[in-house]
């Protein structure tokens, strides 16, 4: 659904002639039909104007990218009949009523039937009660739901959210997020732009993590893994040094710790190896009351990989 | 996939120029601006403002002619083609003449007005970004726009111009309101006001690209308006006689402005240069 080869954007600088800010540098990525894909980076990392790029509002310096089938360049106008997009901001007239809004976005796609398409999501976002009321006066949240609205209103089969709880209060974050969970479901192609990390974890298939370059793209679990690799859990009765032996013996455990009534375990192949360790510890006598397997948060992941990348530009 | 079948597409599913598209537009900044109550305020105000001081100014100085005050028409220059009426009709043409360029004030005012509240609105309340987003051309986007804000403005010089007209063949003699009523200024309102307001959208455009406040861009308006009283002056001194001639030649001039305009208004107005430069 999306391809890049070495998609490069670089803006000249505010009062410099001559001088260039690079914005994102030699993207390659492949998204699948169907796929959520989430893309995550600090402010100013490239995201927003990969968006936009994609999108064929603004054109790449350097590189190659096909969206929806289409070529970024010559094939923008349909490009952009093909997508919808969430903006940062919802960016709704506040003059115009709820239906104007989107009929407005409605004929500019060239939907065919305007009306019946603008109720639609009306009432599967809840707003059909509220349909003729300014714009103005919605709360923060009602006016990302319609702004996610316009982008599906030409039923596009790749979707691009810029963003979609930013901003946004708890309960309104949720409820969005709780709306294009349902969306995910219905076998469209979604490319995530989001700070919120939870939020990728939950809706994403794979994530892109990018700062001008993509430093990394998997499973949120790969990306776990890739970093941390797999760890077991194992709370016993009593830690004892014999117990701990026992399972450093084995030959594919990496790393064992222990502390607080409990061994954590680095290992390949948990699947595999997990009862092999708890038949190691039960001949030693060990008394075992959990096993569980270590799950780091997708913001540790993210965190590591940015402490990384800094490492890795200072060296 | 809901797409209208109606909406031609080319070989790789763009749409060429449409005018469903346009027309969209041009939909909905009119429903924006009839919810703006400053263009309301300001359409309706100024054209009412000009009829009235043409209708007032003949109509207390016929008045006061006829109770015998002294209006000094003696002292003011009457051009040759005017030599031939008695002194006070030629010096009430004369000043009807000067009052004729005013009216060119609404088409070079209101444009200006909506165009900057158009297209600095959109760039406040971040609406660009997603109308840039769908698959509407620059042309097309352009072309919505400044129709948008052209029409108004034209019909309402041209309603004025012809509640100006009904109003004189009241207050004036017959003789004073032909000479208003004649080719040349009917000429001229059809003419130069899409012209005028033309020239008046497409600068708004190129001010828009550099200023984020829509009264700044509407001060630009203060400069448009000096040309036409310049001109206004040299007619109410007499040295000038507005001809069929002279109209057809300032259009061509303002003409030639507008399409030096355009290519800057079109080399501003595209969709990079709005997104990341516009701020």
């Amino acid at each position: 659904m999306i391809r890049t080869e070495a998609l490069t954007k670089r803006f000249p600088a505010a009062g410099r002639k001559g001088v260039e800010n690079l914005a994102v540098e030699g993207l390659k990525l492949e998204v699948k039909k169907g796929e959520v894909f989430g893309f995550l980076g600090p402010n100013g990392a490239g995201k927003t104007t990969t968006v936009r790029m994609l999108c064929a509002l603004i054109a790449p310096t350097e590189g190659s990218a096909w969206v929806a089938g289409y070529k970024v360049g010559p094939d923008n106008d349909a490009i952009r009949a093909n997508v919808g997009i969430l903006t940062e901001t919802p960016g709704l007239y506040a003059r115009l009523d709820a239906v104007a809004n989107l009929s407005f976005f409605a004929k500019l796609y060239g939907v065919s039937d305007v009306s019946g398409q603008v109720a639609k999501y009306l009432k599967m976002l809840g707003l059909w009660e509220r349909r003729n009321e300014l714009v103005g006066s919605f709360s923060k949240g009602m006016q990302q739901k319609l702004a996610i609205a316009r982008a599906l209103l030409h039923e596009p089969p790749l979707l691009f959210l810029d963003e979609p709880t930013a901003g946004l209060d708890p309960e309104s974050a949720r409820v969005v997020r709780d709306y294009i969970e349902e969306l995910c479901g219905e076998g469209r192609t979604f490319f995530l732009c989001t700070h919120n990390l939870n939020e990728a974890d939950r809706l994403c298939d794979r994530i892109g993590v990018i700062k001008q370059r993509l430093i990394r793209v998997d499973t949120p679990q790969g990306l776990r893994t890739s970093l941390y690799g797999h760890e077991v859990s194992i709370r016993l009765r009593a830690v004892a040094p014999e117990h701990v032996a026992a399972v450093q013996a084995l030959p594919f455990v990496q790393e064992v710790r222990s502390g607080d009534g409990r061994l954590s375990v680095k290992l390949d192949d948990p699947e595999t190896n997990n009862p092999r360790v708890v038949r190691a510890l039960v001949s030693t006598g060990a008394d075992i009351q959990f096993v569980e397997e270590v799950e780091h948060s997708l913001e540790s992941v993210y965190l590591d990989l940015m402490a990384q990348t800094r490492e890795a530009a200072a060296a | 996939m809901n797409v209208n079948a109606a909406s031609p597409r080319s070989r790789n599913g763009a749409s060429p120029f449409s005018w469903h598209r346009v027309w969209a537009v041009i939909e909905k900044e009119w429903a924006e601006s009839r919810r703006n109550k400053m263009i309301l305020w300001t359409m309706a105000l100024v054209p009412l403002f000009l009829v009235a001081m043409v209708l007032g100014t003949d109509y207390f100085m016929i008045r006061a002619e006829a109770k015998g005050q002294d209006m000094d028409e003696d002292e003011m220059p009457i051009p040759e083609q005017l030599q031939h009426l008695p002194r006070f009709e030629a010096f009430i043409i004369q000043m009807n003449e000067q009052y004729m360029f005013y009216m060119f004030i609404i088409p070079m005012m209101l444009p200006v007005y909506i165009a900057a509240y158009s297209i600095i609105g959109e760039k406040q309340t971040k609406t660009l970004e997603p109308l840039l987003a769908t698959p509407i051309s620059t042309w097309e986007l352009l072309a919505a726009k400044t129709i948008a804000a052209t029409s108004p403005a034209v019909v309402l010089t041209w309603i004025s111009y012809a509640v100006m007209l009904v109003g004189l063949r009241f207050v004036v003699s017959p003789t004073v309101f032909f000479y208003s009523a004649r080719a040349v200024w009917i000429l001229a309102m059809l003419l130069l006001s899409p012209l005028l307001a033309f020239l008046s959208v497409l600068s708004g455009v190129i001010v828009s690209s550099r200023i984020n406040d829509p009264r700044t861009a509407q001060q630009i308006t203060g400069v448009f308006i000096v040309p036409i009283i310049s001109v206004s002056l040299v007619v109410l001194a007499g040295k000038v006689f507005v001809s069929v001639q002279m109209v057809i030649y300032a259009a061509m001039v303002v003409l030639i402005v507008d399409l030096v305009a355009l290519y800057f208004a079109v080399k501003v107005f595209q969709r990079e240069t709005i997104l990341t430069r516009w701020k």
